[in-house]
Order: structure tokens, then sequence, then C-alpha cells
């Protein structure tokens, strides 16, 4: 039996600081159809960067399980449905949302916004939350972008709701952005969110599938006319569905310009133990492990990522 | 003060809580989330003899009430194990219980073998929801092959306790608990997760590249605690083998109704994914619960739940 075990192995380096919070709402607003800009209050919270995101429970925590007023019964008074899994689903599993903008506030306290849209349960409690309302999160969470070299500009390209965590990035980059926001249809364009952006000094490009509002066509086309018009040296940024990130990642090739992408898998933990959130990158040097042989890799998601170089993804 | 100390088969824990492996890394992953230094034991993730990368994407669902996984036992193989994670292990401030999973005899025998020498290790649990290559037989569902396989396996352990992780997908688990028993398994821990699908309408597949997957969260836990009754009942309390009960658990009361079925001690899993915070919660829960019903050590209540037919219990724990 031979052992590989070597007491002088170096630790492995300790993540940023993060923990498990409790935050009140400070307010939940519409923002367009189906989606709500979600403000969270907490007296702390570490350092964040753009990119990275929280764990959010889309259910009371703070409600106790009482199987035992589930079966009282009296004709004088009704029956008490304490357990709430009888009365209507619950969202399980914490849902990870990007930040959307974080602000320090005078009295230290720390106000982190969240946009989601409503698609299923546990985003459907997160818009029936009210001022005071408490909501545990876990944060913050993932890697983030990297910022341009000092002279060379950003581009972002936000999709849906991946407008959110582009417009935390847009925060951080006055005056060194240009901000490209498509949608399918004008009503779901978070209009107001995106007009906010002049008080950085970024100008936007907006776009409508359907032609609703602004330029007509998919946001890659506006990209792809803007950057045929005045190529330059910049970095690109990109947030929403797959395929619209998939066809801005072939765009920054072609152009030989970096490209950076933030990913969503589906999460568990949303911290890098559970191993649910992998997806493919390329292995710069196929001969060490993790798979040594192989040239592709599995990354998480949630640790790893969700920024992630697209010229290494393999997706 | 109630006590939450406890020991399983002579491992002292300091209260009954134990983390479900697959749920919580390595080692210190949870650290910036819970305190672990009030967990009564830390249970790591399965490893096996060969690095693995695990199964192709999507790897897990939620379902209501609870979630599927397809992992497919990913995690660093024994080799860096021992270099990456043992370090770290030999550092964590609560007792720690490596899970080994493996695919032949030989597999089980080389990892076990390894965590024999180590100190920062005080027990080893068997994942014996694998198939065998050699055959395809899931070990955990053959009596015969599960009794063969806690023999040679406790033979490579005389430094350490084994645990032996029952699969509930069998037809009769006592027939696999007793198997484990007989090879010589100093703790029985039960369920691991059961063979579940989903399936999307749109696009008429199923949601886990795998197919298949586990399910585990809260919708399991009725069916959990009665495997862990019967098991109790029929095999563990006659054979004075202890029980690490699991399924489902999320708060205090689903703690009590396993211990009461027979559960020394209690597994928390997915619920870590919900609340990091849920074996201490649980603590303070048990507490509670003692003192209301002045039971003053947490073992006075493994088994104590009565069913028609049991005789009834000595006057001195009426609460």
């Amino acid at each position: 039996m031979t052992s590989l075990y070597t007491p002088d192995s170096p630790p492995l380096a300790s993540p940023p600081p993060r923990g498990r919070f409790i935050a009140t709402v400070a307010a939940s607003d519409a923002i367009c159809h189906e989606h709500f800009r979600l403000t969270l209050r907490l007296p702390s919270f570490p350092p964040t960067f753009p990119g990275q995101f929280i764990q959010v429970a889309c259910q009371s925590l703070d409600l106790d399980y009482t199987p035992e007023h589930q079966f009282d019964w009296t004709t004088a008074a009704p029956t008490s449905l304490g357990g709430r899994e009888l009365i209507s689903p619950l969202a399980l599993l914490r849902r990870p949302l990007s930040l959307a903008g974080r602000r320090d506030l005078p009295d230290s306290s720390v106000e982190l916004d969240i946009i989601h849209r409503v698609v299923g349960v546990g985003t459907a409690w997160l818009s029936r939350l009210a001022r005071d309302d408490r909501v545990h999160i876990l944060g913050p969470l993932g890697n983030h972008f990297q910022l341009p070299p000092p002279e060379t500009p950003a581009i972002l390209v936000a999709g849906g709701v991946g407008i959110a965590p582009m417009l935390y990035l847009a925060s951080t980059l006055p005056g060194r952005a240009i901000f490209f926001a498509g949608a399918i249809t004008r009503d779901l364009l978070p209009l107001n969110n995106i007009a906010e952006l002049a008080q950085y000094n970024i100008p936007s490009v907006l776009s409508t599938d359907d032609g609703s509002y602004a330029f007509h066509g998919p946001v890659t086309q506006a990209l792809e006319q803007y950057l045929t018009r005045y190529l330059t040296p910049a970095v690109i940024y990109t947030c929403g569905p797959e395929p619209m990130m998939k066809r801005v990642a072939q765009i920054a090739l072609d152009r030989n310009l970096p490209c950076q992408i933030s990913v969503e898998r589906s999460m568990a933990c949303g911290m890098g133990t559970c191993q649910s959130c992998v997806i493919r990158v390329r292995k710069p040097d196929p001969a060490k492990p993790p798979l040594a042989g192989k040239d592709w890799s599995y990354k998480l998601a949630c640790a790893d990522g969700p920024v992630f170089s697209a010229a290494d993804l393999l997706w | 003060m109630p006590d939450l100390s406890t020991t399983l088969a002579g491992l002292k824990l300091a209260n009954p809580t134990l983390t479900a492996s697959g749920t919580c890394g390595y080692a210190f992953e949870y650290a910036d989330f819970m305190d672990l230094s009030k967990l009564g034991a830390f249970v790591t993730k399965s490893i096996t003899r060969e690095e693995r990368p695990g199964n192709q994407p999507a790897r897990i669902v939620e379902v209501r009430a609870g979630m599927l996984n397809a992992i497919g036992l990913a995690n660093v193989g024994l080799d860096r194990f021992l270099v990456e994670k043992v370090p770290d292990l030999a550092k964590m401030p609560c007792p720690v219980i490596v899970n080994v999973a493996g695919h032949s005899f030989d597999d089980y025998i080389e990892t076990c073998g390894a965590m024999n020498g180590l100190e920062c290790v005080a027990a080893v649990e068997l994942n014996v929801s694998c198939p065998n290559v050699e055959d395809g037989l899931t070990f955990g569902t053959q009596p015969g092959l599960l009794k063969e396989l806690t023999r040679q396996v406790k033979n490579v352990l005389p430094r350490k306790k084994l645990i032996v992780k029952l699969s509930p997908n069998v037809q009769d688990i006592t027939l696999t608990a007793r198997a484990a028993v007989e090879g010589g398994a100093d703790i029985l821990s039960l369920v691991n997760t059961f063979t579940a699908m989903a399936v999307d309408i749109w696009k008429k597949k199923p949601r886990l590249a795998n197919v298949t997957g586990g399910l585990s969260g809260p919708a399991i836990k009725p069916i959990a605690l009665h495997l862990v009754s019967r098991v109790y009942r029929s095999v563990a309390k006659p054979a004075g083998v202890p029980i690490i009960g699991m399924g489902g658990i999320q708060y205090w009361q689903d703690a009590v109704e396993f211990i009461l079925a027979g559960a020394t001690a209690v597994g928390i899993g997915t619920a870590l994914f919900v609340d990091p915070n849920t074996p201490l919660a649980i603590c303070e829960g048990l507490v509670q619960y003692m003192q209301k019903m002045k039971v003053e050590r947490v073992g006075d209540l493994i088994g104590a739940l009565q069913l028609p037919g049991d005789q009834p219990p000595p006057a001195t724990s009426h609460p």
C-alpha cells in the first residue's frame, strides 16, 4: 500500500470573504413586463464586484415547521394549515441571481440590487415581497468581470434578464463603455434602468426583435453593425440567453476582440461543493489534471465562473 | 442542560448531527456559511480510486419538495485526495468521516486501505450504490455481494469504524442491512437517494442527461423514516448496531422523528443547500424539545417510538 500524502502540501487558497446573511427588502419594483428590481438592505456586506451573484432563498426560512398543527380540527375552529408544503409548492433550492448594483450608504449599511424575471415558483415569491420583509442570502459568490485596460473601451451586450450584471458592470465603467440592450419586444426592456446609464456617461443602443422599439432586430445584429462601422480595440462583455452569447462570442472572435461571458447553470449549493453546475472548458495543458490526457475539463459555473473568457468555453 | 453528546459504535460525537456525503465538499468549503465546530461529524464527498469527471450536464433538477441529482461521483480520486484534501481534513474542528465509492472489489479495498493509516479520519462510510463493473450489479442491492464486500473492506480497516450506507432501491432493505451487519459493519447509515426521473414535456426528453437521478429532500422523508424504523427493529437493534438516519431532514422535528424511529444520529444533506445553518438549528430545537420533555440525554430518545403491540415503556421515561 503506497501513500502519496506528503505533510508539506501547500494549503488551498482561501476564497474571498463571503457568508450567510439575512437582508431586508428596501424596495421591490416592477421595471417592465414580468421583470422586477429587488433592493436588499444589510447592515454590512463583504466587498462585491460586477459578475458576482448571491444565492437567494425564495421562501421564508424564518417560519418554523409545526406538523402538530396540521391535523387540529374542531367544528369550532378551522384547521391551521401549518404544513406549508400542503398548501402550495415551495421553491426548495436557492436561486442564483447576479448582482445588478451595490451601494454603500453613509451609515455603513449596504444596498444590493437584483433583477429577476418571474418565471416560476421562486421568482413569483420574490415578486410578492414587501418593504422590510426578510430575505436569506449567501454571498457574494463567484468570480467577476475583469475590467478593460485603462485606455480600452468596454462594449456591454445585454439580452433579456441578463441585463442585471451588465448594469452593475456599467456603473463601474463611467465614461468608458457603450451599452447594447436587447429584448424580444418593447415591454420586456427596462427602459428607465437603461436611461439611468446616462449618469455614468454611457451611451446605449436599444433593440427589439420585433421592432416595437428602437433598432429592429436581435441585439447581436446591432452590435455587428456597430463594430463593422467603428471597429476599435475593445473588450466585449455579455450576459443573456445562451444562443445570443454564443453569437456575441463569435462576433468577438471574428474581430479578434477579447470577450467575457457570464454563464448561467442550474445550481444547488452555489459555492463549489455539489458539482452540479459544470461547464466544459478548454485545458491549456492536456497533460495536467484534472482529467489528465484530455484537452477539456469541467469547471463550476458558481466557483470558477460565472464569468469565463469566451475563447475558453466549449459550449 | 440536556446532553446532546452521543456515541456511534465507540465514536464520540458532540451532538447527533452529521452532514450527508456529496452535499458539502471535502472539508472547509462550508466554513463561511456554517460553524463547522458545531457539527457532530463531517462526511466527505465520495472518493473513488481514480479521478472521475462526473456525468454530462444537466446533473440536477429541482422537483416538488426535492431534487434529483446525477452528479456521477465527480471527485478528484484517491491520489489527489491524499495530497490536496487530507491536509485540510486534518485541521477540521469536528470528527471526519470519509465516504468511499468504487466499481470493483479492488477499487474499494485499495481506497479504504489508504484510509486506515490516516489519523484525521474517524470512520469510513461505504457508498455501495454503485454498479460492480464486473457484472453490472449494484453492490448495495445484492445481499451476498454486499456481505462479501463489507467483509473484505473491514479486513483492511482494522483501525477505523466502518459505516455501510444502504441503498433504498431494493425490495427489502432488511436483507441488505442484515448482510452489511453480518459482513462486519460497525454502523449503518440509511438512506441514500431514490432512483427517480423528470421529463421535459416540450422536448419530450428526460431533464437529466443521465436520464435517471437520485431523489432527495423533504419529499423522501416519510419513506426514509419508515425504512429507518424497519431496519432498526428487525436488524440494528437486535444486533446492537447504531444507525445514522437520513432522508429529507430539514427541521429539528424531523430529526426527533428519526431518532425516535431508531437513529442514533441524523444526516443532513439537501437541507444544507436550503440553509447551511440547518445542523445548528436542529441542535437548538433538540435541546428545547428535550427540556420540554424532561429528557436528559439524547440517547434516551433512540428507538423510543411506541408501536401497537410494544411493551409500554418503563415509568422513568414518561415525560
